[in-house]
């Protein structure tokens, strides 16, 4: 399952900030001496220029994360930590499950929320900084000339060991995802893939945001739900995605027996559904009368150890049942039977039966033995 | 494919653009040779107009019977009246002038006339054969009479025949038997020959002072000399060293302590010549010179090393020795010592502020080997506003190293007297005694003399200015900013220089974390690689 997380802006971002981080990293290492690659002297031009580009990036960055409230990500929590961190060391190998989930308003585990909140604040201001100073502050020429550029290429060139550091434990941990590159994939497409769980998770969290969001446009001290239903109801209509309806419509519209027995064997109460499945005339006609007349022969016995069991507190999933109508007739249906309960005690059984045909019926005792 | 195209628009091409404007875009690595170069106050030669102004063969005063070289002087003077002021407060004529001494209080009177040097050591009491150099006539011995303008020699500058030429040994005097009228008659502005006669053979030979002044550039190509090339501007000496009224800008640091009245590359090529910004700031810490003067004594050899104290020896007949080295050079001469010389060099490089110290006849040895004119500077070293130049920049200079007499006891650098025409006279290049010498040249300039001495080492420095290369042989970001040995300021330790500084406890520790890191992925993902089963999350 595919779930969206990483909008444009983010993946343009985050793969700009690559080109030029391995650029700078690359020119940077051939300033320090370690290879000859493009050449002194346009290693240290291309590092200027692509500071400069980053230093761009960097403003439409910090505008985009505080326009879209997108830095809300990055505060830092010490909550799962622990548990994040013991996932990697122990669970990851043992097939445990993530200890945190992506959320939408909350991307980041809470290891990359601290570590990301780090280079953010910290590592890159000061790789900046240091970095043009080292640049530009090294001549008489400028107001304010470094005594020497010692201190600022010692930090700089630690920084700059750190984000090697971070790079290769960043791209390896994109591997421990759901599959080994729906990470990567995921900010190439946006798309990431998911375990079900997740991705349910995902949605929930993505439907809980947004209705926090609409809350948060009305302060009132009454109970908004009736307003909050109406609202859902028509957003609903207009995505097309109806799904959410009354459980009684549900019962309603299903199809569902829906039964009501106290604990003496009588039933109080029945839907349309029932009547109309064992073929009486109306819902009065049953009501006050004892179960038995709805089974025969083992079919009542088996009803007797159901009722009595559910009347112990156990919910009762049957399979296949014959039910005796009104007529003398046989039906087959499924039964679901729970306990009712009033009061904190069991005053009876109630349960739902669904009608199977003559042919389906068939298939699943087949199934059954 | 819509979605392909998207992914490609939005992440691929952004990189390619940004990579594109990063490494190719208006990459202007300023190779000057296809770029006319900027220049001010200069006109260049194919836009020179040469006018004769004057025929010096047309006076009558210049067609008279010169019994003396003096008389020509009196003529130039009878129509140049007032020039010999001019002449006669110059340095050329005095050899001295005054000057604070780097990190001294006072001011002295130093110069050609009184400063030691690694060389010759001195001209005291051996003025007749030095003065050979001195723009004047008769200065044998401190009687000489410098308020006597007969006594100019106008012609070692002036003359354009060609012909014009000093005698050896003899107090500035032409030489017998020269055409005095065509001399005369030919006169004009200084050509690189007339200035080169004494500026390329100081020393005792061609090019053995400076290392950047060579005989040679009279007609040198543009590798030799980018200015001077014959196939180029072929500039001459006073083209930079542009004189009014005879005051010649211009000094060397072997003599010279403040820094003033100086030619620099700027008058021309102004203070940003380069169209790579970078370069233009390197210019506030180093010296054109620095890069532009990748080597020197490139057409001939320059003197790197003299030893005096392998002087005097002499043949089984009591005659001196000659002995030259595979390239043609002195290597051991009787009356000199042992020599090294070397061509191509590759100069040291020192911060220096335009200010030097000299060692004076006077003072003590605190140090070896002795600085003979110590140049002041250091990265630190940033001068009160550094923006004017005046803080310390890395100059590439010709050290020459020495070994030569002091006083054991008082601990002086001692001035022995060197030439005299006759044996018998103390002289050491005719009687090879150090004592007599030492002792003859001591009275001579007034001071004590222990009686013991012995041979000392010595260094001297010539900052570098001629011999400027073309600019693709001039030096490249990593001739400096390299951590090779080879580096050019490898010795230069007193700042940190990119690419050739790192800090070791850094770096290592940089380097283990990496290592720490790529292990520690390699381990964690083997295992989850071989207990595949559990791992990856891939649960079905």
């Amino acid at each position: 399952m595919k779930v969206y997380i990483y909008k444009i802006f983010e993946r343009f971002w985050h793969w700009t900030q690559v080109t030029l981080i391995v650029l700078l990293a690359v020119t940077g290492f051939e300033i320090h001496g370690y290879y000859e690659l493009f050449g002194y002297r346009e290693a240290v031009m291309f590092h200027d220029r692509t500071a400069w580009a980053f230093l761009v990036l960097i403003v439409f960055a910090i505008f985009w994360h505080f326009t879209t409230g997108e830095w809300k990500q990055y505060v830092p929590t010490m909550k799962l930590v622990k548990e994040q961190i013991s996932y990697y060391i122990t669970g990851i190998f043992t097939g445990a499950e993530h200890p945190t989930n992506k959320l939408v308003y909350n991307k980041f585990n809470p290891l990359q929320r601290i570590i990301y909140l780090g280079l953010k604040i910290l590592v890159i201001p000061v790789m900046v900084i240091s970095g043009f100073a080292y640049m530009y502050l090294n001549y008489p020429n400028v107001a304010v000339e470094l005594s020497g550029l010692g201190l600022v290429a010692a930090i700089h060139t630690m920084g700059a060991f750190f984000l090697i550091v971070f790079i290769i434990a960043h791209v390896y941990l994109t591997t421990t995802g759901h599959k080994p590159l729906s990470s990567i994939k995921a900010m190439i497409t946006g798309w990431e893939e998911m375990d079900e769980k997740e991705a349910r998770e995902m949605v929930i969290s993505e439907m809980e945001y947004s209705l926090k969001k609409t809350k948060e446009h009305f302060l009132s001290e009454k109970d908004s739900s009736a307003f909050l239903d109406k609202a859902l109801e028509e957003t609903e209509e207009k995505l097309g995605v109806k799904k959410v309806t009354k459980f009684r419509d549900v019962i309603a519209n299903s199809g569902a027996g829906y039964f009501k027995i106290d604990s003496t064997g009588h039933y109080i109460e029945v839907n349309k559904a029932w009547v109309g499945l064992y073929k009486y005339g109306s819902i009065e006609e049953i009501i006050g009368k004892h179960y038995s007349l709805s089974r025969s022969g083992n079919a009542l016995k088996q009803l007797d150890e159901t009722f009595n069991k559910v009347l112990s507190g156990e919910t009762v999933e049957h399979g296949l049942v014959i039910r005796k109508c009104k007529d003398g007739s046989v039906g087959y249906h499924t039964i679901t039977m729970t306990p009712w309960i009033e009061d904190e005690k069991i005053k009876g059984v109630q349960g739902f039966i669904l009608d199977v045909d003559s042919t389906n019926a068939a298939k699943m005792e087949w199934d059954n033995n | 494919m819509k979605r392909i195209i998207y992914v490609i628009l939005v992440l691929i091409v952004p990189q390619l653009i940004v990579y594109t404007l990063i490494t190719r875009f208006d990459i202007n690595l300023g190779s000057d040779e296809s770029e006319e170069i900027e220049l001010v106050n200069y006109t260049k030669k194919a836009d020179k107009v040469i006018r004769k102004v004057v025929d010096h063969a047309k006076f009558e005063v210049l067609q008279q019977e010169f019994e003396r070289p003096q008389d020509v002087t009196l003529a130039c003077l009878s129509c140049h009246t007032e020039r010999h002021h001019e002449i006669m407060a110059n340095n050329h004529w005095t050899w001295d002038r005054s000057e604070k001494l780097a990190n001294r209080d006072s001011v002295v009177v130093v110069g050609k006339k009184n400063i030691i040097n690694n060389f010759c050591i001195g001209i005291g009491g051996s003025e007749k054969t030095c003065s050979r150099c001195h723009i004047g006539y008769g200065w044998e011995d401190k009687s000489f009479d410098f308020s006597k303008e007969e006594n100019i020699d106008c012609l070692v500058c002036h003359d354009q025949s060609g012909t014009y030429v000093k005698a050896k040994g003899a107090a500035g005097y032409p030489a017998v038997g020269l055409d005095l009228n065509l001399i005369s008659q030919s006169v004009g502005s200084p050509k690189r020959e007339n200035c080169g006669v004494c500026h390329y053979w100081g020393g005792g030979g061609n090019n053995v002072k400076h290392g950047d002044l060579d005989d040679a550039m009279n007609s040198c190509s543009r590798e030799v000399d980018v200015h001077m090339a014959i196939d180029g501007e072929d500039m001459s000496c006073v083209e930079c060293h542009k004189t009014e009224n005879h005051a010649i800008p211009g000094k060397v640091y072997a003599l010279s302590s403040e820094d003033k009245n100086r030619v620099t590359c700027v008058q021309c090529h102004t203070e940003a010549p380069h169209t790579d910004k970078l370069l233009n700031d390197h210019f506030q810490r180093i010296a054109c010179q620095t890069c532009h003067i990748p080597e020197y004594a490139k057409a001939n050899a320059t003197k790197m090393v003299w030893d005096w104290s392998t002087a005097g020896r002499l043949d089984e007949h009591g005659n001196t020795i000659h002995e030259s080295d595979a390239d043609g050079n002195h290597n051991y001469l009787s009356i000199k010592g042992t020599f090294v010389y070397d061509d191509h060099v590759v100069p040291e490089y020192y911060w220096f502020n335009g200010l030097a110290d000299h060692l004076l006849i006077t003072d003590s040895i605190t140090e070896t080997p002795v600085q003979m004119n110590t140049l002041e500077g250091s990265y630190n070293d940033k001068g009160a506003n550094c923006s004017t130049g005046s803080c310390s920049k890395i100059w590439p200079v010709k050290v020459h190293r020495g070994k030569q007499p002091y006083d054991v006891v008082s601990k002086k650098i001692v001035q022995p007297k060197l030439w005299s025409p006759n044996k018998g006279d103390s002289a050491y290049w005719t009687d090879f005694d150090w004592d007599n010498s030492i002792e003859a040249g001591m009275k001579y300039v007034g001071l004590p003399y222990s009686g013991k001495y012995d041979f000392v080492e010595t260094e001297m420095y010539w900052p570098l200015n001629h011999q400027v290369s073309p600019a693709d042989k001039s030096l490249q970001c990593t001739s400096c900013h390299s951590s090779s040995p080879d580096s050019r300021l490898a010795n230069l330790k007193d700042f940190y220089l990119p690419g050739r500084d790192r800090f070791k406890m850094i770096d290592y520790a940089g380097i283990f974390l990496v290592l720490f890191a790529l292990l520690g992925v390699i381990i964690h993902g083997g295992i989850r690689i071989v207990l595949r089963k559990n791992c990856l999350h891939d649960n079905k």
